[in-house]
């Protein structure tokens, strides 16, 4: 064991361009790999968390009685599904829609470390590009998603589909900023936008050093991934799925699979900024103490994605005029002071 | 207090010689034949002396053997006094015609419009005498008269054809025949008039607005009925409302039914509140035959009905929950699964989950089950404590308020002058329920408080339904407690034939006032069945209070109305 890992270090320091491009292959395989399958898991999670909320069993029928098949029955039957396309949508932008909602997904999996592994009292994480400003650029990424959607309901054609995709717009402008400013303040803390180094820098979780920020945070995410109570763009009950309502078949499995996907990487991103990342108690077991770094990650995660599915089923949709309401007059000003604490408190600390 | 006979000496000395063939039934009702020509100035004076401020509705009926046509203007009073007068006017049969209310009455215009439709019986000086119900192709052939042969005739095996329209779509008809043509079924000229699309698009004003449609296939409708707004970004300028998608036209079945086979269409008007409708239907043809229902009866009566509301309240609350919230939002499912143990404890009783037909002229179809009792017992406090539970939950949630509080606001002056019914109405500050006002069965002997609200927006609204059921629970411990034993039916066997006359009966469905207007003219079957729906009322109302609000608050008003399409389209 440690003369592989010395091995290997060896020749990252001798060669780093051709490390980092054999990494990058490696990782960008595994990554979509991880994030799909998690995604998946994910839609099943979720539909079991809901039906148990709502004293329903959830899926129970396909693969046994958890029902754990059910999104392969469900993808089986997208697949299959005629793929329409409306006569007078705008067709290129229309077809690149569900494609640009993946690969945004896939530009902020590749720079977000998704744990570490702990060998010889070292964490080691686990991302496939490690920049000095991935912080920034995943949450910059993350919101390449409103773009895609509003792709999708302006080259639809339809009338809900263009209120949804205005709805996004509003949404995601008025909320990115709250947002930005937010991750800025965890930055100004902890000295750096590599989220490897906030992750491992953080010795109180900046949950109780800004909880504010926080707070704002929490808001904006669910905002941002477009989750009750702020799912104003897509609306079901009042504007059809808004953005996606012309879309069917594998086209709209895509969109729809985008949202889990960014739940899942939302998820990620609030626990690295914000609880204490993959830092945890090292399980003193032979080998499960390598992963166990990457097991206090899944389950911050875990309990973040249910703490949004709880929202889910006991909160009410606000209006669009309400949620931007939200955006300008409270989580924008509230930002701010959160940003003077961070600045304030980050240079005690420093 | 005033009685009817008040109201017929107040009206004849105003009057004189203009009130025709009056009868007092009762001190509730009164029948009388009005001069076609006073008959504006008669509901005038009714309104504005005597406080006959509700229009109830109005009923057209064919004589065909007097050869003339008649229009029954039902006028009653948002709780001043109970009187319900029935004012007739007749008209002759050829190129009838009578003066319109709507200068008098807001929602005179839908009952009007629906009476020119089905007996082709003009009304002067309507501003809108569109098409309501019916589809284009049907209008002219006027198919509620007596004289309507059926159009077109399906008999012939004839298939439907695709015929080319004027804007491009294809239309399927089935072509009249030769026969029907040469017999004269098939009108040779139809009335004209703008079609629903036109008159919506003459209301767009700039290429910043444009129309949406909110159905009839849409997640907001509960069943097919068009809501189209006219919205200019978020903001809706106007609404428009189109409804006979599923017109079923169990008023003119029900002519070519015996007495007893009618019970089972008035289910089919609303699933949900079909109990009631059985009521009002029995009570308005026990009235014709003079019969006494048995005290026993009309307790198992008042329970189940109760039931029915409990339960029908239940899923008007929950799906209006999921058009706000999504239908993850886990308390629409427990009103759901709360409603499933009301709904066992009707079919315990009557054997039907939905469809009852439990109620018979002059009974009930069969006895409580004897562990009827012991089963409410522990079935009502559960839903007593999960009511409070989602009272409490509505109170303490800031996002509920913000969609719900001051959103789509009726005050009381303008629901009464709309019309609205049942707990709309009441929401708005308006105490007006059926039970109260014109009492049936046992429900004066019961204790119970009328449910109002004070400001009469969405959350009211909401409200008053969810306290209604703990009254209704209230209600049926109190029919356990005091049920006496005896017969559920009348000793004597109900005739098959119902002597001639006429009776207007009405009942608190959960949407409200219903009532139901029945002719018999001696046979074994009605001469005309006049159904005065809640929701036709209530869905009347909707588009003026839609205008000015945003999209996403018209699903949370139309969803607050309770709405049952199957019912408003009987």
């Amino acid at each position: 064991m440690d003369g592989i890992i010395e091995s290997i270090t060896q020749f990252a320091n001798q060669e780093p361009a051709i490390f980092a491009l054999i990494i990058g292959i490696i990782g960008a395989a595994i990554i979509a790999g991880v994030v799909n399958v998690g995604a998946m898991l994910l839609i099943w999670g979720e539909r079991k968390v809901l039906g148990d909320f709502a004293a329903r069993f959830g899926p129970n029928r396909v693969g046994g009685r958890w029902g754990i098949l059910q999104l392969g029955a469900d993808a089986i039957k997208l697949f299959t599904k005629e793929d329409i396309i409306p006569a007078e949508a705008d067709k290129g932008v229309y077809v690149w829609a569900p494609i640009v909602a993946s690969m945004a997904t896939m530009l902020v999996a590749a720079a977000i470390p998704f744990g570490a592994l702990h060998i010889n009292g070292q964490d080691y994480p686990l991302v496939v590009a490690n920049m000095d400003i991935s912080a920034f650029y995943v949450e910059a990424a993350l919101s390449i998603m409103s773009i895609a959607v509003f792709m999708a309901g302006y080259s639809s054609n339809n009338k809900y589909s263009m209120l949804g995709a205005f709805r996004g717009m509003a949404r995601m402008i008025a909320y990115e900023v709250p947002m930005g400013v937010c991750v800025i303040s965890v930055a100004i803390m902890a000295h750096s936008l590599n989220l490897v180094e906030i992750a491992q820098n953080q010795t109180l979780w900046y949950a109780f050093a800004q909880p504010l920020g926080f707070v704002i945070f929490v808001i904006a995410l669910i905002t941002d991934l477009g989750r009750i109570p702020f799912d104003q763009s897509e609306g079901e009950e009042e504007i059809i799925s808004g953005y996606n309502t012309e879309y069917s078949g594998i086209r709209w499995g895509l969109l729809y699979f985008q949202e889990y996907n960014n739940a899942l990487l939302g998820s990620i991103l609030l626990t690295l900024l914000f609880l204490g990342g993959w830092q945890g108690p090292i399980i003193p077991i032979p080998l499960l103490d390598i992963i166990s770094p990457l097991i206090w990650m899944l389950m911050k995660m875990i309990i973040v994605l249910w703490f949004f599915i709880w929202v889910r089923s006991s909160l009410v949709r606000l209006r669009i005029d309400q949620v931007t309401d939200l955006g300008w007059k409270w989580m924008l000003p509230l930002s701010i002071v959160n940003l003077g604490w961070a600045v304030l408190v980050g240079s005690y600390f420093a | 207090m005033t009685t009817a006979s008040e109201v017929l000496s107040s009206l004849q000395s105003a009057f004189p010689g203009a009130i025709k063939d009056p009868r007092v039934e009762s001190d509730a009702r009164l029948w009388a034949t009005v001069d076609p020509k006073r008959i504006y100035d008669v509901c005038k004076y009714l309104t504005d002396k005597l406080n006959f401020d509700h229009y109830s509705g109005s009923a057209g009926v064919d004589w065909i053997a007097n050869n003339e046509m008649e229009v029954v203007e039902i006028m009653a009073s948002h709780g001043a006094h109970p009187v319900v007068a029935m004012l007739k006017v007749r008209t002759p049969r050829d190129n009838p015609s009578i003066k319109s209310l709507t200068g008098l009455y807001w929602n005179a215009d839908w009952y009007e419009r629906e009476i020119w439709e089905m007996f082709g019986i003009n009304f002067e000086n309507h501003s809108g005498l569109y098409p309501l119900l019916l589809s284009d192709e049907l209008m002219g052939v006027w198919p509620w008269r007596k004289d309507f042969k059926g159009y077109p005739d399906l008999t012939t095996g004839q298939r439907a054809v695709a015929l080319p329209t004027a804007n491009g779509y294809t239309e399927f008809r089935i072509p009249p025949t030769p026969a029907e043509i040469e017999a004269g079924t098939v009108p040779k000229e139809r009335p004209k008039y703008p079609s629903f699309r036109e008159r919506e698009e003459a209301e767009i004003k700039s290429d910043s607005e444009m129309i949406m449609h909110l159905g009839p296939q849409h997640a907001m409708v509960p069943g097919p009925f068009l809501l189209d707004i006219l919205v200019e970004g978020e903001r809706v300028r106007k609404g428009f409302l189109d409804v006979g998608y599923i017109h079923k036209g169990i008023e003119k079945i029900m002519e070519n039914r015996t007495w007893l086979q009618g019970i089972t269409y008035t289910d089919r008007m609303c699933y949900v509140a079909s109990l009631s409708n059985n009521e009002c239907y029995c009570g308005a043809v026990e009235k014709i035959l003079g019969l006494e229902v048995p005290e026993r009866a009309q307790y198992i009566r008042v329970i189940v009905e109760e039931l029915s509301r409990i339960q029908s309240h239940l899923i008007g609350t929950g799906e209006f929950l999921t058009l706000i919230a999504g239908v993850g939002y886990a308390p629409w499912q427990y009103m759901i699964i709360d409603r499933e143990h009301v709904i066992s404890l009707i079919e315990s009783v009557t054997g039907a989950r939905l469809t009852h037909s439990f109620v018979r002229f002059g009974g009930v179809r069969n006895d409580l089950p004897d562990d009827f009792a012991e089963k409410c017992k522990i079935t009502l406090p559960y839903i007593k404590s999960r009511i409070n539970e989602f009272i409490e939950l509505f109170a303490q949630d800031p996002i509920y308020d913000l969609r719900m509080k001051d959103v789509g606001v009726l005050p009381a002056e303008t629901a009464k002058e709309v019309g609205i019914a049942g707990p709309a109405l009441r929401a708005s500050g308006v105490s007006y329920d059926m039970r109260v006002e014109d009492p049936i069965l046992v429900y004066p002997d019961l204790d119970f408080k009328v449910i109002t609200g004070t400001k009469g927006d969405c959350a009211d609204r909401i409200d008053v339904r969810l306290r209604e059921i703990l009254e209704s629970i209230y209600i049926i411990e109190q029919c356990l407690d005091r049920i006496p034993s005896g017969p559920i039916k009348p000793e004597a066997k109900v005739p098959k034939k119902v002597p001639a006359g006429e009776a207007y009966y009405r009942v608190e469905d959960p949407r409200g006032e219903m009532g139901m207007y029945v002719i018999s003219d001696g046979g074994d079957k009605p001469y005309r069945v006049k159904v005065r729906g809640p929701f036709y009322a209530t869905l009347q109302t909707l588009p003026p209070l839609l205008e000015g609000v945003y999209v996403a608050d018209v699903v949370a008003i139309a969803g607050s109305m309770d709405g049952c399409p199957s019912e408003a389209d009987r």
